[in-house]
């Protein structure tokens, strides 16, 4: 079963972190498997899980029923899928905000391939538009490029004013 | 060359005819004013008949020496007034001579001198002509290469201009919008992006597959 990660979910990092997070999670999720069988009364709080890998674990349960096993499953899953998907790096002019990171990822993820990894960089002399790198390919699809491409084109343009 | 010699020849029979008349009157005054001393008795030829010595008065003896004095004098001054007229119209033909030779000398002077500066007139002209056309030429050739230079030397500028102006309109875009990035509002640009060169991105991804190390 190939595993579908939400477009929160873009990095190599990100994925690090989700598996941290289940590996804390699975510790807990243990633990309170022998609470329960142990002293049923008592009850630790469950640890704090960022969206991403609420939706994560949502997603993964819905099929199967949580289980210890299945969370060292989703561990492995995302270290195999860390290891085996492409990944795009996409520099933009300013640090992406949450909205545009899913929107690129949401693209990507639909019409290049679902396991594609997507980091982000910025660099603010881009002035607008992006630098897409995937492996030795870099696409410049900057202004600043656009903009020092057409200088020369720009006395022409003065003219025509 | 051929009139000079003429008139070479001509001035020295000249000379030579004045020099027999000077001579011929030289001797003819040289006998008048000393006669030579009475010679001797001839000896009585035997062929020549003789003659009696005839016994003169001295009044017939003073006529017939005034005689022959004015007979001697009327010749010398017929002989004198003839060479006067002769020198007089030898000098006149002399003269019409000289200025005919001197006008005939100096037409062919003159006309000889009229073709050389004719001909050096031709020269200078040809000349002059050649180096009109030289000149003209070379001055063509200075101005189109001075054309074609001011043409290269105005495009060179006019490139050097576009390409400041570039560099500054480009260099003022980059120092100006590059603390004015707002990733929001070009979302929807990035997308675009994406989608107009989404052809070429998959291609791209389907030949390598880089992974997360």
């Amino acid at each position: 079963m190939k595993l579908l990660l939400p477009n929160s979910i873009s990095s190599a990092q990100d994925i690090a972190g989700i598996i941290l997070e289940i590996k804390a999670y699975n510790r807990w999720f243990s633990h309170q498997a022998i609470l329960k069988r142990t002293a049923p009364k008592h009850t630790t709080e469950a640890p704090q899980l960022s969206q991403a890998a609420t939706e994560l674990l949502r997603a993964w349960s819905a099929k199967q029923t949580l289980t210890q096993a299945r969370l060292d499953e989703l561990s492995e899953a995302l270290q195999q899928f860390i290891k085996s998907a492409k990944v795009v790096t996409i520099t933009l002019a300013a640090p992406p905000t949450g909205d545009v990171k899913q929107t690129l990822v949401a693209w990507c993820r639909s019409n290049i391939s679902p396991q594609i990894l997507v980091s982000f960089q910025f660099n603010q002399t881009l002035l607008g538009g992006m630098v897409v790198r995937y492996g030795s390919r870099i696409f410049d699809w900057s202004f600043r490029r656009q903009i020092l491409a057409s200088r020369d084109t720009f006395s022409e343009v003065l003219r025509r004013v | 060359m051929t009139d000079s010699l003429f008139l070479q020849i001509f001035l020295i029979l000249n000379v030579f005819i004045i020099g027999v008349l000077v001579t011929i009157a030289a001797r003819h005054a040289y006998a008048h004013f000393r006669p030579a001393p009475t010679a001797e008795p001839e000896k009585p030829h035997p062929a020549r008949p003789t003659y009696q010595a005839v016994q003169l008065s001295p009044e017939v003896k003073e006529r017939l020496l005034k005689a022959a004095e004015s007979n001697f004098q009327a010749v010398l001054n017929r002989t004198t007034a003839e060479l006067q007229r002769n020198l007089n119209s030898t000098a006149n033909q002399l003269n019409l001579q000289l200025k005919k030779i001197g006008t005939n000398v100096v037409n062919n002077e003159t006309t000889r001198y009229q073709v050389m500066l004719e001909d050096l007139r031709l020269q200078a002209e040809t000349a002059i002509r050649s180096s009109q056309s030289e000149i003209g030429s070379h001055e063509t050739e200075l101005k189109a290469k001075l054309d074609e230079k001011m043409a290269a030397e105005e495009q060179r500028l006019l490139q050097q201009i576009d390409t400041k102006l570039g560099d500054a309109v480009a260099s003022f875009l980059l120092e100006t919008l590059q603390h004015n990035v707002d990733l929001g509002a070009q979302s929807a640009y990035l997308t675009a992006t994406l989608e107009q060169h989404k052809a070429d991105f998959t291609r791209e991804v389907g030949h390598e597959a880089p992974t997360a190390k």
